[in-house]
């Protein structure tokens, strides 16, 4: 039929074969386009039915006829002044390409040799980014290998780890592999790798964590095997996902005495991405004759499809122009009309010529490739003015002036953002409801379209359950909240203090031992005011069971190891002569009876609190009480008091008011909260209105497999449950944070150190004015040790505690038997210099793998961890303030 | 022809060749449809087109929804049941989505939770406005930033907006009347319902004080009014497009109603609950009302032998069944003026609520209990108590359903979820045939019907179900499903609620497996039709 509509695709004619011809001559004939040219053919008197019913022979001789005739208006195409728009848009597209990375131990002929093969079958600069782990290490920073097992072409990097590239394997070309060898004698525990592509710069990891191969469980230290089979579930579990794995025994027939040993050969699938660069090409041409425009679009992509549309302003609304289209054109849901470019003639990618009416002002279109992939420009549609005059065109000029390629969008569903997703959802459905559904034509799949909408039903229901679930206001809300208090000037608002305050725990588990405590505390008042802390936490003052006071008995003997009660109140005295607050221990949630009851149990209390079995929780069999069920856990050593007895809460009351009025004491630590419910607390604190407040709410993070779940929201909210549940009347310790860091600091992940929100992971990232850091303190360190902070590594947590949000508190022995008291000390002054408190504001800056760095309040900035971070000079210029081992900290001036 | 150009889109006319041109101008000359559109339709016209050779009912089920829905007010009969007849499904938002201090509770579950009912094709959300919570500090300072943020993120998703306006307090969720409500009801307590016992309930003002000055000199309806108007004026831009419908509180939980059961009863049968008629202001009406019959006797109390809260109906004389004094003339005079009392009541409220809102593109509700204990007996105590006086041989819903059809107001009736079998037989309880019984009032006298459920429960949809759709002597236009919280999205009860969304008449279950999107989503937002957002808007 027309020539027009050929003529592009004739230009490569003359170059093909029948063939090729064919396919265009059919594209032709399956064409039901009127353009400009059909005048244009009638003039000339070129049969157009005849080419419209015979596809065959005669096609051919008249597409080669036609294509002579028409070599002019193809060159005029390119070259007449009618073309007014011609742009070449660059496109990056990515593919990826899937292999595997395979992990081999094995013994050469049986001469003891061992060797571990790390391959890949993926061509590629690959590069082993390796080192070595010893038997008693504890920590999780490697160390370089010994020279001796280092390759040939290895290179140092920093102090722990070497790279040593890989080669092709002899005997197998796809293959590139690096082989180490492994003296069984030796004190290696492990080697971890990860993989590294040098053209591309990607790290590949397993699950996002180091290679891991152990070697103590697997050799002997005479070199033998122990045994694949004993030795396979610990390798699977570190090493590889179990159902990805195709693992394949390679026996070695060792001839070696009569010992049948065996090597062991582990796979992951690995995929790369690599970006190829293509191009689209767009002419507009005017067609004098016709008045109409036509647009040719090439592209050396492989088979790719046009979704375009017209616009006829500068608003850019799609719309379907009238028909007729270019061949294998189907129009998608009324919007958009999708073409299939057909394929050029050299094989070199496709092209497409539409006819587009005069008045549109331009032509709108995005590349699809795939179901999942399509190319836009520069995040939007690609534009194409129509209109020669326009002053569209202009603009375009402009916007392009300076081309960034096109990037690649990949709506996968899964890796697309959910909320993008949905609102394309949404729209869909909308568009359905309004009514652009009327096209019966249309029968096509519907079942995946429907389960997919009911996954993305599910999963928005699970994510508003979990939230609604624990009822807790959002992170959000809290920040209005935080901003509400910022507005008024600081001031002491019940439970948080200033919000500047720094504690000091006063003690640790063997303080009760001189039994003159408070008088040795006491000489040292001075001391710790001039450090910079602001509030000292006292051990539990009352008569005690044990000798640390945390199983009390009676309440109102304050007579206990750590001295008499008016070595207390002198003691007290003393510290608010320093400026110091006071914090009472107060251990709210057993109690040790002083008598047994008819059945030889001893829940019956003595004192002036000389309660019965009534006070104690009914759910504890061990002590029989007679008061409701616990609101909390049960603490078994002692008898759980109930708390929702009245009787027991105004004893309580009474008892606190007591204590803040008698001894002095400005507020309250709470010991083990989790036994009871936070209201009572909130009823406690009302009651007596402490200066501050915090508790003890201590249960374990989560763990999968030993390792230490990165999300730890579940941990932090159990604890803000509780503080919510006081309404905020007291704080809490923050746990989350101390396990973070621990978890952090000790495997070298500092990654963990900002959740997945790019906020702090702890109760700090949450409600950070509730929020106590702390390192350690009497139960976790000090002789007890029962989850001690990792060693030699505290001035790192007190880096970070002493320069983030929360209100930090100190632990005794850092202060008075470490060598940490000078640091910590500049650490305090400085945070009180810069006047950081427990609103400050964290911006994380980097959390990597070896490094943390973080700007508070946009005045100073931290790093902790091994590796490298500078604050970015920009206007504001930072000088370096602090330094310690694995930490620094700038101030900005 | 005019009318079938709505919600029809211009494709489909494109690939008609000639009618094209056509399409496009006729598009925009079709006013907005939430507007006055529907009163150049005629339900002939209507009838004509979807005859017609072009099958205009291609328009997409939901365009023509609204002209059918906002035919009530307009005291159309709504006795076509016809083809297009189709239950629009709401669901209630928390109770507390706005906190106290004026921000939305848990934003983003609700975000969330909005994304999926939309996804569901549910058509809109309810959300409770505390009067207590707005108007908290002074009369006439009314803090509306959280209901507007509210409406914002229901307007972003796309759904419609159902907004009940509360003048009751709820205990269970802390929420109480204004502050210096409160205040004026420490000095003035009969401002309160009270009860024979002399108890006052705080949760709502008392009837009788509607018209008395008793608010710092302004009238409850005034302040009520004046409530109502900065409603309207704050939320114009979403009036009559996001939000569809609001229902004005009429007494305690919302519902046209006195107080007369709101202790909770120690077992499962409900007792017949107390006459409220024990505020100074109602006992001067009674004396009144009373002394106008003259019968000045019958206006110094309540009558003395009315059982309390929880007892059974036959645990004193005023409601037994065969010889109680409900039958006496001073039962009728009695129960007919406490029940007239509530009616005209309601009558002063709808009418000032529908008065406010005309012209406003939204329905104007009410919602009655649905006092379905002692049903089977013949003196029906609940209702009695609570306001209606139906015993045997009496029909209070019949003047109930007439007020609101006066007042161009739609019926909201709650519990259509309840079933009889149920209920405990000694409660002698019958939510089916009361509800039947209401709606009957309602289809006599053309007031459009909603419906509710009680509660979320697993095992009331079959029923819900078959009352919103399964008789086509129901009439229910719109069903809110109450409400928003962690257990309605808990895996135990959501995949029920899934399966309930879908099988009504909603647009993503009730499309053609034709309609639906045929391959992955646009990757391109422009390609929408421009006009796709006005059609829905």
């Amino acid at each position: 039929m027309s020539s027009v509509t050929v003529e592009p695709l004739l230009r490569y004619h003359r170059r093909t074969e029948v063939s090729g011809l064919r396919k265009v001559a059919n594209s032709c004939y399956s064409s039901s386009s009127l353009n400009c040219s059909r005048q244009k053919l009638f003039h000339r008197g070129k049969c157009k039915l005849r080419l419209r019913r015979r596809p065959a022979a005669p096609v051919v001789i008249r597409a080669s006829s036609s294509s002579s005739s028409n070599t002019a208006l193809a060159e005029t195409f390119e070259s007449s002044g009618d073309v007014f728009f011609r742009h070449s848009f660059p496109v990056t597209r990515t593919e990826t390409v899937e292999g595997k990375i395979f992990v081999r131990i094995d013994q050469e002929n049986g001469k003891g040799n061992w060797h571990l093969t790390v391959g890949c079958s993926l061509p590629g600069k690959w590069i082993l980014h390796w080192g070595v782990s010893y038997v008693n290490d504890i920590g999780s920073e490697w160390d370089q290998p010994p020279k001796h097992m280092r390759p040939s072409g290895s290179v140092p990097v920093k102090n722990y780890a070497i790279e040593t590239p890989l080669k092709k394997a002899s005997g197998d070309d796809s293959f590139y592999e690096v082989k180490i060898d492994i003296d069984p004698k030796s004190a290696i525990a492990a080697i971890n790798f990860v993989l590294k592509d040098q053209e591309t710069g990607a790290w590949y990891q397993h699950k996002g964590r180091d290679f891991k191969v152990p070697l103590v469980d697997y050799l002997l230290e005479d070199g033998t095997v122990f045994g694949a089979n004993s030795f396979r579930p610990f390798f699977s579990n570190i090493l590889l996902k179990p159902e990805t794995q195709d693992h394949t025994q390679e026996p070695n027939n060792v001839k070696k005495e009569d010992r049948k040993v065996e090597g062991i050969y582990e796979e992951q699938p690995i995929a790369k991405h690599t970006a190829i660069e293509n191009s689209v090409t767009v002419s507009v041409r005017r067609c004098p004759e016709t008045s109409k425009n036509l647009l040719y679009l090439e592209t050396d992509l492989p088979e790719v499809v046009v979704h375009w549309g017209v616009c006829r302003d500068a608003a850019k609304n799609w719309e379907i122009p009238p028909g007729p289209h270019p061949p294998e054109t189907v129009i998608f849901k009324e919007k958009a009309l999708r073409t299939l470019l057909q394929a050029k003639e050299d094989g070199r990618g496709c092209s497409g010529l539409f006819t587009l009416d005069e008045g549109l002002a331009g032509f709108l279109f995005v590349l699809k490739l795939n179901d999942n992939t399509w190319l836009k420009c520069k995040g939007n549609d690609f534009y194409v003015p129509l209109s020669s005059s326009s002053s569209l065109l202009a603009q375009f000029t402009q916007e392009h002036s300076k081309d960034s390629p096109v990037s690649v969008k990949a709506l996968d569903q899964n890796q697309g953002s959910d909320t993008a997703f949905t609102n394309e959802i949404i729209k869909e459905i909308r568009n359905l409801v309004s009514g652009i559904s009327s096209d019966n034509s249309r029968k096509v799949k519907t079942k995946e379209a429907q389960e997919s909408i009911l996954q993305e039903i599910e999963k928005l229901a699970a994510e508003a359950y979990s939230i609604f679930r624990s009822s807790i206001p959002t992170f959000k809300e809290e920040v209005v909240y935080e901003e509400e208090l910022e507005k008024s000037p600081p001031k002491k608002s019940s439970g948080t203090g200033s919000g500047y305050e720094i504690v000091l725990q006063g003690f640790n588990w063997e303080s009760h031992k001189s039994g003159r405590w408070y008088m040795e505390l006491k000489e040292k008042a001075e001391d710790i005011a001039s450090l910079g802390f602001t509030v000292v936490w006292l051990p539990p003052p009352t008569e005690s069971v044990s000798p640390e006071g945390y199983m009390p008995k009676d309440l109102y003997n304050l007579n206990s190891r750590y001295g008499n009660i008016y070595e207390l109140k002198e003691l007290v005295g003393k510290l608010h002569e320093s400026g110091l607050k006071v914090l009472g221990d107060a251990v709210l949630n057993h109690r040790c009876a002083q008598y047994q009851n008819q059945n030889g149990i001893w829940n019956i209390f003595g004192g002036r609190l000389n309660w019965d079995d009534r006070a104690v929780v009914a759910d504890d069999p061990h002590f029989q009480g007679r008061g409701n069920k616990s609101s909390g856990d049960n603490f078994h050593a002692a008898p759980n008091i109930d708390h929702s007895q009245d009787f027991v809460r105004k004893d309580i009351k009474e008892w606190m008011c007591w204590l803040r009025e008698e001894i002095g004491y400005d507020g309250w630590r709470l010991d083990f909260v989790r036994g009871f419910w936070g209201g009572y607390v909130k009823d406690y604190m009302d009651a007596t209105s402490p200066y501050f407040a915090v508790g003890e709410y201590w249960d374990s993070l989560s763990y999968t497999y030993g390792e230490m779940d990165h999300n730890q929201d579940a941990h932090r909210q159990r604890i803000i449950d509780w503080i919510n549940a006081t309404t905020g009347s007291a704080g809490a310790f923050d746990v989350t944070t101390k396990g973070v860091l621990h978890e952090a600091l000790e495997r070298c992940e500092y990654w963990r150190l900002a959740d997945e929100k790019g906020k702090p992971p702890g109760v700090v990232g949450w409600w950070p004015s509730r929020a106590v850091t702390f390192v350690e303190n009497h139960d976790t360190g000090s002789t007890q040790g029962h989850w001690r902070f990792p060693g030699g590594k505290e001035m790192q947590g007190y880096a970070y505690i002493l320069t983030h949000p929360g209100t930090p508190a100190v632990f005794f022995d850092h202060i008075y038997s470490s060598n940490y008291r000078s640091e910590i000390a500049a650490l305090i002054a400085f945070r009180n210099r810069h006047k950081i408190h427990c609103r400050s504001v964290v911006e994380i800056s980097k959390a990597a793998r070896d490094v943390y760095a973080a700007i508070i309040d946009k005045k100073i900035a931290v790093k902790i961890g091994p590796g490298h971070f500078e604050p970015p000079n920009g206007p504001r210029k930072w000088s370096p303030a602090l330094e310690g081992r694995d930490y620094k900290i700038w101030e900005s001036s | 022809m005019e009318v079938s150009v709505i919600g029809t889109s211009q494709a489909t006319f494109c690939s008609g060749g000639e009618l094209a041109p056509c399409s496009r101008e006729l598009r925009f000359c079709v006013p907005k449809r939430n507007g006055d559109a529907l009163y150049f339709l005629d339900r002939n016209s209507r009838r004509r087109c979807r005859n017609s050779r072009l099958q205009l009912t291609l328009t997409a089920a939901a365009q023509s929804e609204p002209v059918r829905s906002d035919s009530f007010p307009v005291q159309e009969p709504a006795t076509t049941p016809d083809s297009i007849n189709k239950v629009k499904l709401f669901v209630g938002l928390p109770l507390d989505v706005v906190s106290d201090c004026h921000s939305v509770n848990h934003a983003r579950a609700i975000t969330a939770g909005l994304k999926a009912l939309k996804l569901l094709g549910v058509e809109g959300v309810e959300v409770p406005v505390w009067w207590g919570l707005v108007e908290k500090e002074e009369m006439g300072e009314y803090e509306w930033s959280g209901y507007l943020a509210v409406a914002e993120m229901v307007q972003t998703v796309g759904l419609k907006l159902h907004v009940s306006l509360c003048f009751h307090g709820e205990r269970q969720h802390k929420v109480s009347l204004p502050r210096w409500v409160l205040k004026i009801g420490e000095s003035n307590h009969s401002i309160f319902y009270t009860d024979r016992s002399g108890e006052a309930y705080e949760d709502c003002l008392s009837l009788a004080v509607d018209d008395l000055p008793v608010l710092d000199g302004r009238t409850p309806l005034q302040v009520y009014k004046g409530f109502c108007e900065s409603f309207r004026s704050t939320f114009a831009q979403f009036l009559g497009s996001t939000i569809t419908g609001v229902t004005m509180g009429l007494g305690p939980d919302g519902e046209l109603q006195y107080p007369s059961h709101h202790q909770p009863s120690n077992n499962n049968i409900p007792g017949v609950g107390e006459f409220q008629c024990y505020d100074e202001n109602m006992k001067d009406q009674l004396k009144q009302h009373a002394a106008s019959l003259d019968n000045p006797l019958w206006g110094l109390a309540g009558p003395h032998d009315a059982p309390t809260y929880n007892q059974t109906p036959d645990s004193s004389p005023f409601f037994n069944e065969l010889s109680g004094s409900w039958q006496s003339p001073y039962g009728d005079f009695f129960l007919s003026w406490y029940s007239n009392q509530l009616l005209s009541h309601g009558d002063s409220l709808l009418s000032m609520a529908s008065d406010v809102f005309t012209n406003t593109g939204v329905t104007t509700h009410g919602r009655v209990p649905l006092m379905h204990s002692w049903f089977k007996t013949r003196s029906r105590a609940l209702e009695n108590t609570a306001g209606f006086y139906s015993t045997d041989g009496k029909d209070a819903y019949e003047a109930f359903a007439e007020m609101f059809a006066q007042n161009s107001c739609g019926m909201i009736i709650p519990g259509m979820d309840l079933s009889d079998d149920e209920q405990p037989d000694q409660s002698m309880s019958s939510p089916e045939m009361l509800l039947k019984q209401i709606q009957a009032a309602c289809k006599k006298h053309g007031v459009g019907v909603s419906g509710m459920n009680s509660g979320l429960r697993l095992n009331g949809f079959d029923r819900i179900s078959k009352n919103v759709v399964g008789d086509e002597n129901n009439v229910v236009d719109l069903f809110t499903y109450q409400r928003m919280g962690a257990e309605f999205f808990s895996p135990e009860h959501f995949p029920s609620f899934t399966q309930f969304a879908r099988g009504l008449n909603q647009p993503f279950a009730g499309l053609d497996s034709d309609d639906l999107p045929t391959e992955e989503t646009l990757p391109v937002e422009a390609s929408v039709p421009s006009n796709a957002e006005m059609q829905t808007a």
